[in-house]
C-alpha cells in the first residue's frame, strides 16, 4: 500500500512535469518543470528498490544539470517574452515551437513508440513478477563497479575530465576581443 | 505493482522528450528534451532489472547514463554559450556553418 502511494505520487510528478516541459511557453518555467520530473523519476527509482541510483539522480540532476541549464538560459539572454500574434490570432512565443512543429513531434513520437512497443513486447511478457525483500544496494553496486565494470568506471573518469576541459575550452571568451587587446 | 505502470511512465517521458526535441526551436529547449529521453531510458533499465533479473547490471547502466547525461549537458551548454557569443542567437536554424 505504501509502495502504491509512493509510486502514484512519483509517477504523477514525473508525467505532469514532462507534459509541462513539453507545453510550457517559457524556457525557465520548462527548466523548473524538468526539475519536478526528475524528482519524480528519483521517487520511481526508490519504489524499484534502487536507492543508490535515486540518490545519484537527485545529486547529479537536481543539484547539477538543472542548475547548469538555468545558468545557460540566463547567459543566453533569458526568455525573450515579446509575444508574436500569428495570423490565427493566437499568441506565440518565438523559439518555443508552433502548431506545425508540435504536430511533427507528436507524429514522430507515436511512430517511435509503436516500433519500440513491438520490439519490447517479447521482454515485457517474459518479465517475471517478483517481490524481493528490501536490502541496501550500495555495497553490491560498489563491489560490482570496482570488479566487473572497472574498465567502464575508469573510462568514465577520463570522459568526465575530457568533458570538463572541453567545456572550459569551448566556452572561453571570444577570440576577436582578445586580439583587439 | 506490475511492470506495466513503470513502462507507461517511461513511455510518456520518452514521448514528451521526442516532442520537445522536434518542436522546440531553442537549442537549450532541445537539450531539455534530451534529458527527458535519457531519463526514460534509465528508468527502463532499472525497471527491467527489478522485474526480469535480479543482478544489478541495470542499476550500473543507469548510473552510467546519468554520468553521460551530465557530461553531455556540460559540453552541450558550453557549445550553446559559444554559439551565442558568435551568432547572438540560440535559434537552431541559425546554426548553418561550422566555422565562425
Amino acid at each position: 500500500m505504501f509502495l502504491v502511494i509512493i509510486f502514484s505520487l512519483s509517477a504523477f510528478l514525473a508525467v505532469a512535469g514532462a507534459l509541462s516541459v513539453t507545453f510550457s511557453k517559457n524556457l525557465i518555467h520548462a527548466c523548473v518543470y524538468l526539475l519536478f520530473s526528475l524528482v519524480g523519476v528519483a521517487g520511481l527509482y526508490l519504489t524499484l528498490g534502487a536507492e543508490f541510483v535515486a540518490a545519484t539522480q537527485l545529486v547529479v540532476y537536481v543539484g547539477g544539470v538543472v542548475v547548469l541549464l538555468l545558468f545557460a538560459i540566463m547567459l543566453t539572454g533569458g526568455t525573450n517574452l515579446h509575444h508574436v500574434t500569428s495570423r490565427f490570432g493566437l499568441e506565440s512565443t518565438p523559439l518555443m515551437g508552433n502548431l506545425r512543429t508540435y504536430l511533427m513531434g507528436v507524429v514522430t513520437a507515436v511512430l517511435l513508440v509503436v516500433v519500440l512497443c513491438n520490439v519490447l513486447q517479447g521482454s515485457m511478457t517474459g518479465a517475471l513478477v517478483s517481490e524481493n525483500k528490501f536490502s541496501s544496494t550500495v555495497e553490491q553496486i560498489g563491489v560490482k563497479l570496482l570488479t566487473d565494470h572497472i574498465l567502464a568506471f575508469e573510462i568514465s573518469s577520463v570522459l568526465l575530465l575530457g568533458a570538463l576541459v572541453g567545456a572550459a575550452i569551448i566556452a572561453r571568451p571570444h577570440r576577436s576581443s582578445e586580439s583587439e587587446n | 505493482m506490475g511492470i506495466i505502470p513503470y513502462i507507461v511512465v517511461s513511455c510518456v517521458l520518452f514521448v514528451c522528450g521526442i516532442i520537445v526535441m522536434i518542436a522546440r526551436k531553442n537549442i537549450i529547449g532541445i537539450l531539455l528534451g534530451i534529458e527527458l529521453v535519457l531519463n526514460a531510458a534509465a528508468l527502463n533499465f532499472v525497471t527491467f532489472t527489478k522485474f526480469n533479473n535480479l543482478n544489478l547490471d541495470g542499476h550500473i547502466f543507469a548510473l552510467f547514463i546519468i554520468l553521460v547525461a551530465a557530461a553531455e549537458a556540460a559540453v552541450g551548454l558550453a557549445i550553446v554559450i559559444r554559439f551565442f557569443q558568435v551568432r547572438e542567437s540560440v535559434h537552431i536554424d541559425s546554426a548553418t556553418q561550422l566555422q565562425s
